[in-house]
């Protein structure tokens, strides 16, 4: 509560909160904990804005790629209704990492181990 | 009259001769000139206003490249005209001309390839301003198709029209040109066809912008990073003057220098795109062959399986000098040769009948140099040209003739009708021609009557049978022409092959008794050669070596490797510190670029040290011993680049041996330009313009 007071970045901010309180209603949670929210009547834009307050740090790669398509008005319907269809070999969703200590390297970086490739060479040597 | 004319340049008085464009009077006091269009060894266009000065008096600021000096009238108090390069007036002028020209300039510098290297981006620090004042759109071209070696990206150009003087005037190609005018204006290849020229490659370093790059080099490099190196080319035998870009291990481009005996500022195609063939096809381990396979081996086993097969008799060996090879190599393989007794070596592998008389006596230096100097191709005032193709066989110095003949020098050509870019009198295709050639003969007068007078011969003509015939018979002509006279030598051999002069300079030629090229493949066809040495030689018909066991020392797995039992693997021209001596005699000293590939080593180090398995090690450890033993064994060597000319020696013609000429037509040695070499035909760039001049249209990427 008092972080909601005194930062704008975790969840909403006190003014937010109340403002989509006041004309949307919610229609689900994510794994995450992300609450989404849609307008009860259409205003500015002519349709009905869709809303996610964010659970903890807010951090947009943390919309699940489902909800995301639902937020930007891909899909009519949320995951909730009508979830998306999931391949076996499609990993779970990960927030962006960078900056944290599970931020991508690749294999030759320091952090990794240092590990380069063996140089391929600047020539094509001739074979008998 | 006096030859000059009095300027005052920035308040500095210089005394500047007639013919001397402003631009040049300026430069002759020091001042510096921004220029787009005008170059020194092109036609004055003054299209591109960048060389406005301040003529004071001058109603208006005037084009100092487009201003002879001559044509200033004198002022009447006698007073000498003042110029200035620096005044407000030159100054906001120059700015105008850089704001107009950038109206329509692309800003895509961090993309194009002429960045770092741009003239106008130079020019554009110096006079540009700092911000655009035009809001309209900018004018796009379609690029235009010029081949496989120019890319154009023409809404970079800025109309120049240096590439199409260059085209026109030194290439002799009207193949480029200015269509449409005003806005509309622009470069084009007229039919959207590959340049024919052997010299296309130039307008890349003539363009001032990026509009002509070169496609091979797309991308790869910024010239900041690149490591430059001052070195000689070994395509052709003229030993053009080159710096050979590099990046880490790779060559990545290679561009011509200033030298104007040689190339002036030119080099021809095959010598600036052919470094992609110093990364393919490389030997970069040694190889022995067992059971009829070649296995990679280690050098020890590879030395100790060559010196096994060099421990026969001196007069089984064969040692057969390719046209890349340096000079020091080539003294290693001789003085490994003389002290194993083997006669039959030979540096002809095309079979020129050059150096040494049918006796066997060695014919003196001026038999087979290109006696007048390439420089005196501008002094000669009748040019006959026998048995060669200078445009296929050295791209650079049909510039020059072409040039003579822009000067009306007469010339005539006796061998294969080609298309040299400019005119000639056709004389006929042989020998028989040949004898035709004597007083009464209208060229034959027109020799005679010349104050220098320059006769070309090329292999074509000496590398048959009556080879020896032909020179004997050409040198008498020239003799009766008077071709001989004092300070002139108008007896000019031009060869093909970059290491020729320097292996008939050392005599790297059959010893008495010794066998020649064509003896020694006879030899290992029928059993009496058991052992061939080859330094690099790719051009003789390696299926026919018979049983022979052949060693075979290069950079590149060409005919030579294909056919050998033990690979010795070198260094390219690139890789290596080595001495070359080019068609007119001049020796010159390649520099290295880049290190050898992979556990290849420089030639001559390879041949010392196989000296030493042999059992015969040679008196030399270091390369500075070594030439310091070939300057005391053979005097040219001592002298850098110098082109002995008349100086070098005075043996009266004729040369060669009196024979019977046969009645076959002279025929260029060089089939396909650009695949004279094995460096140039392991290169994809060369692959693709020889498709294209033998008339096979390439696949085109779709794009």
């Amino acid at each position: 509560m008092l972080k909601s007071i005194f930062t704008w970045w975790n969840g909403a901010t006190i003014g937010a909160r109340f403002d989509i309180g006041r004309r949307a209603r919610a229609v689900g949670q994510d794994d995450q904990g992300n609450k989404y929210y849609e307008e009860r009547k259409p205003s500015l834009e002519g349709r009905k804005r869709r809303y996610v307050i964010y659970n903890g740090y807010a951090e947009p790669t943390k919309v699940p790629p489902d909800w995301h398509g639902w937020l930007h008005h891909t899909f009519d319907k949320p995951p909730t209704e009508s979830p998306l269809p999931r391949k076996s070999w499609e990993l779970a969703h990960k927030p962006n990492m960078t900056g944290t200590l599970d931020a991508y390297r690749p294999k030759g970086s320091l952090a990794e181990g240092g590990e380069r490739a063996k140089s391929s060479g600047d020539y094509e040597a001739w074979k008998p | 009259m006096t030859d000059t004319v009095k300027l005052v340049v920035d308040g500095v008085a210089v005394d500047a001769p007639k013919t001397y464009t402003l631009l040049q009077a300026c430069e002759l006091a020091g001042a510096e000139i921004p220029r787009f269009c005008y170059h020194e060894r092109l036609s004055i266009a003054g299209n591109c206003r960048m060389c406005l000065v301040d003529w004071v008096g001058a109603p208006k600021p005037i084009a100092s490249c487009a201003q002879t000096v001559g044509d200033m009238a004198p002022k009447k108090d006698g007073t000498p005209h003042e110029i200035s390069t620096k005044s407000p007036r030159a100054i906001k002028a120059r700015n105008g001309v850089m704001e107009f020209l950038l109206i329509n300039h692309p800003l895509d510098c961090p993309i194009c390839d002429q960045g770092g290297e741009c003239d106008l981006q130079d020019q554009a620090m110096g006079y540009g301003r700092a911000a655009s004042r035009y809001g309209e759109n900018k004018r796009a071209v379609d690029d235009k198709y010029m081949g496989p070696l120019v890319k154009t990206i023409m809404t970079r150009c800025i109309q120049c029209t240096r590439c199409v003087r260059f085209a026109a005037e030194v290439a002799g190609v009207d193949e480029i040109g200015l269509a449409n005018r005003g806005e509309d204006a622009e470069i084009t290849t007229y039919l959207e066809k590959s340049l024919t020229s052997e010299l296309s490659g130039n307008v890349i370093d003539l363009c001032p912008v990026g509009a002509l790059t070169s496609k091979p080099y797309a991308f790869n490099a910024r010239p900041w990073e690149l490591r430059k190196t001052e070195s000689i080319d070994v395509m052709d035998a003229l030993g053009s003057a080159i710096r050979v870009d590099a990046r880490g291990p790779t060559v990545m481009r290679i561009l011509p220098r200033v030298n104007e005996e040689i190339n002036e500022e030119w080099i021809s195609d095959k010598t600036r795109f052919v470094w992609d063939g110093l990364g393919r096809q490389r030997l970069d381990k040694p190889y022995v062959r067992e059971n009829g396979a070649l296995k990679a081996a280690t050098w020890d086993a590879a030395l100790k399986r060559a010196a096994e097969m060099l421990k026969v008799s001196g007069d089984a060996i064969g040692v057969i000098a390719g046209d890349l090879a340096d000079a020091e190599s080539m003294k290693a393989a001789k003085d490994l040769a003389g002290s194993l007794g083997v006669k039959s070596i030979d540096c002809r592998q095309d079979g020129a009948k050059l150096g040494m008389a049918a006796d066997g006596s060695k014919l003196p230096r001026e038999s087979y140099l290109f006696n007048s100097t390439i420089m005196g191709i501008d002094e000669a005032d009748a040019i006959v040209l026998i048995g060669v193709n200078p445009r296929k066989e050295a791209a650079v110095l049909n510039a020059r003739l072409r040039k003579a003949w822009l000067r009306m020098v007469p010339i005539a050509l006796l061998g294969e009708r080609v298309d040299l870019t400019f005119d000639y009198n056709y004389l006929g295709t042989g020998p028989d021609s040949l004898k035709d050639l004597k007083a009464g003969h209208p060229v034959f007068d027109a020799l005679t009557n010349a104050k220098r007078p320059l006769i070309i011969v090329g292999q074509g003509a000496l590398t048959r049978s009556d080879g020896a015939a032909v020179l004997h018979a050409v040198s008498a002509m020239a003799a009766a022409a008077g071709a001989f006279k004092g300070g002139w030598n108008g007896f000019s051999v031009l060869h093909t092959a970059a290491s020729r002069v320097a292996g008939l300079d050392m005599g790297f030629l059959p010893s008495a008794g010794g066998k020649d090229v064509a003896g020694i493949i006879a030899g290992a066809q029928s059993g009496d050669i058991t052992t061939v040495l080859l330094l690099g030689a790719d051009e003789i018909d390696t299926s026919k070596l018979g049983r022979a066991n052949v060693i075979y020392i290069g950079s590149h797995g060409d005919n030579g490797a294909h056919r050998a039992d033990v690979i010795l693997p070198g260094a390219a021209y690139t890789e290596k510190s080595g001495t070359y001596v080019n068609t007119e005699g001049r020796v010159q000293r390649a520099q290295r670029a880049v290190a050898p590939k992979g556990d290849a080593r420089e030639d001559w180090a390879i041949i010392r040290a196989l000296s030493a398995y042999v059992g015969n090690t040679l008196p030399y450890d270091t390369l500075a011993q070594l030439r310091a033993k070939l300057g005391a064994d053979h005097n040219s060597f001592l002298g850098l680049d110098f082109a002995p000319g008349t100086h070098g020696g005075s043996v009266a013609p004729p040369y060669g041996t009196a024979g019977s000429l046969q009645s076959a037509a002279f025929t260029t040695p060089i089939k396909a330009f650009h695949l004279t070499n094995p460096i140039a035909r392991a290169s994809r760039t060369m692959a693709e313009c020889a498709e294209l001049a033998a008339g096979v249209s390439p696949a085109v990427a779709a794009e």
